[in-house]
């Protein structure tokens, strides 16, 4: 065997680093397989979001004011709230997790581009196809609502329909996807990440349907107004008002009833005076507004005007953004330390 | 300049230590072997070298003084993993087409040479590749980044001897084309020879043993004879590995001076797996040249 002197090596010119393209095609190419799975989702919903509003107008408007929700609608907006758990399942918790779990880690963090710039390319790619598709999909089931919305069967202030708006749906698919970006780089499990995964954004988005959105509703002031007596209820509320009323559009949080001198009534009470508004409007024997007019009581609404469903559904969809963003920072910065 | 320099490096996993006061230089242009048993470091010293494992303790640097892991280390050391990790579930042409997008210096006509020569189909699957093929894929990869120093970690195990030759064969062809260096872990220590000039055995976590092959080999001699001399003439020497029978002796031993053996003894050269191997059995035995100083470094290239 010959013994070779040592050679220097020479230090040579730096090339240039790696272009955002290619490693946006690296990702196409490496992930290809789950973002096709997730397009026929979409595509599935999409089309059973078109065949349910040609059919709706025509069965909205049979039930009238007050009617039931249309069943098939709910139930076709409850599969579009579920999107964001697919994302983050399928295309979020393997992301890491499979890499670590199989090792390929070793050749992608090994490459040229680096292991940072490599996840954060691959996030923003998956993201930016998540915040697409999801947008998509609002859009498409706003369309689909709006049929029913203006007879006032269903309203978008809902549980449910709050959160699968355009922007609200973006919001949460991109919040699904990135948390279980993380939760795979913790476990490091593409089974366990995605069962975690599962748990953690269905819980969240029933825990929205239950409870998150009404708080959510509540951090602005509301605002209060005396209503006419009709298409009133009394107590607490969080519902939506029906079409074509003063108050339409808009999300009923609180009804009450005052007496002389302005005092609220208490429950019992109230519910007398309701009655016998709503008796004497159906008998038609007396102008309900004059009645109780004669007798010093008066309704009261307090609630948020329809003027701010955006607002709120910006809000909504930044809280969930920022949440994302902090999840995708400490997806980095696990990434960087893994050693 | 030295392609990878460590000084006290150690690292820790939880209440193990995978490497301990690990301090050496391997100089530039050579194909080094790093040979261990199991656990002893090997494979954390290269994932140290690549950037994947960051250091508890100590420093290590590659090609210089860049850190590993760096975007320029990254552009100049290519890395293959032991049981290859590539996408099982992409075929070659995209498994190919993916390590281009990631490397701006990828020579994708070289690697799709390469692949044609070693008749690897560009449509099967990876995952339906046989493990040779396997192998030879991610080195094909690596090859293609035109890097300044590959490294190799157990790039044999999982091949078979026709495989196994195959392999190095590539590597040696794109050494002598390009010039790059080589680092490579094994078990193999048979077929080191052949391929490696340059030796480091890690035991327990720290180099035991580093330098130029034939220098080592040179530094090294069996020393056989009568087995009640052995004691006296192994106070002569440095003794690695001391071996007795019922009438006979046999010392494997560092010469480093010009002692005359006794008659009735008799010095003969050791091969390098038997040195490997006595080494390996004794890890509190040691011969560390260390690093090549610059002056040293220099003799070298003249000479």
């Amino acid at each position: 065997m010959t013994v070779r002197a040592p050679v220097p090596v020479l230090p040579r010119a730096h090339g240039h680093p790696v272009p955002w393209r290619p490693m946006a095609r690296a990702t196409w190419l490496q992930h290809r397989g789950g973002l096709i799975g997730v397009l026929m989702l979409f595509s599935t919903c999409a089309l059973a979001i078109v065949v349910e509003r040609l059919t709706a107008p025509s069965y909205a408007r049979s039930l009238g004011v007050g009617s039931v929700n249309n069943p098939s609608f709910t139930f076709l907006a409850h599969v579009v709230q579920l999107f964001p758990v697919v994302i983050g399942v399928f295309v979020g918790a393997p992301l890491i997790s499979r890499e670590l779990e199989s090792g390929t880690f070793r050749f992608t963090w090994t490459q040229e581009v680096g292991r940072t710039r490599f996840v954060v390319t691959t996030l923003v790619v998956l993201a930016g196809f998540t915040v697409v598709s999801a947008c998509g999909l609002g859009a498409l089931l706003g369309w689909c609502a709006h049929g029913f919305e203006v007879v006032g069967i269903q309203s978008q202030w809902q549980p449910g329909l709050f959160d699968v708006t355009p922007v609200t749906l973006a919001g949460w698919a991109l919040f699904a996807l990135v948390l279980g970006t993380f939760l795979g780089a913790v476990i490091g499990r593409s089974v366990a990440a995605m069962a975690a995964t599962a748990f953690s954004v269905g819980g969240l988005v029933v825990a929205s349907n239950l409870d998150l959105v009404h708080r959510l509703l509540a951090i602005a002031p509301l605002v209060t107004s005396r209503v006419p007596p009709l298409s009133m209820a009394i107590g607490t509320l969080n519902s939506t008002s029906f079409a074509g009323g003063e108050l339409s559009g808009s999300w009923l949080v609180r009804g009450w009833v005052t007496g002389t001198g302005g005092r609220e009534l208490n429950g019992l009470a109230a519910y007398d005076v309701m009655d016998h508004v709503q008796s004497a409007a159906v008998r038609g024997v007396t102008d309900p507004t004059r009645w109780l007019s004669l007798h010093h009581y008066a309704l009261w609404m307090s609630y948020q005007p329809a003027g701010r469903f955006w607002i709120f559904q910006v809000v909504a969809a930044a809280i969930l953004v920022f949440l994302a963003a902090l999840l995708a920072l400490a997806t980095v910065r696990l990434v960087r330390r893994r050693a | 300049m030295n392609v990878v320099e460590t000084s006290g490096l150690a690292k820790r996993y939880r209440s193990t230590w995978a490497l301990r006061d690990c301090t050496l230089a391997v100089p530039a242009g050579r194909i080094v072997a790093l040979v261990g048993p199991n656990g002893a470091g090997k494979t954390t010293l290269l994932h140290c070298a690549v950037g994947l494992c960051t250091a508890t303790n100590g420093n290590i640097t590659v090609l210089g003084d860049l850190a590993p892991g760096s975007l320029d280390a990254l552009e100049r050391v290519a890395f293959v993993a032991q049981d290859v990790p590539l996408y099982k579930y992409l075929s070659v042409r995209s498994m190919v087409a993916v390590a281009r997008n990631l490397n701006s210096r990828f020579d994708q006509a070289q690697a799709e040479e390469r692949l044609r020569a070693l008749e690897i189909p560009p449509d099967r699957k990876v995952g339906k590749l046989s493990g040779g093929q396997q192998a030879q894929l991610a080195l094909t990869l690596s090859l293609a980044r035109d890097p300044d120093l590959l490294v190799l970690d157990e790039p044999l195990a999982r091949l078979d001897p026709l495989a196994r030759h195959d392999f190095m064969a590539l590597v040696m062809a794109a050494v002598a084309a390009s010039g790059f260096s080589v680092i490579f872990s094994s078990h193999v220590v048979s077929e080191l020879e052949r391929f490696a000039d340059y030796l480091i055995v890690l035991a327990r976590g720290r180099v035991q043993m580093l330098g130029d092959i034939d220098d080592l080999l040179a530094g090294h001699a069996m020393l056989s004879g009568p087995v009640e001399e052995s004691d006296l003439v192994g106070e002569q020497f440095a003794v690695v590995q001391t071996r007795k029978a019922a009438r006979h002796a046999e010392l494997l031993v560092r010469t480093t001076g010009n002692s005359e053996l006794p008659s009735g003894w008799e010095s003969d050269h050791v091969s390098l797996e038997e040195l490997v191997l006595a080494y390996l059995r004794d890890p509190s035995a040691s011969m560390l040249p260390g690093p090549l100083t610059p002056d040293e470094l220099e003799v070298s290239e003249v000479t």
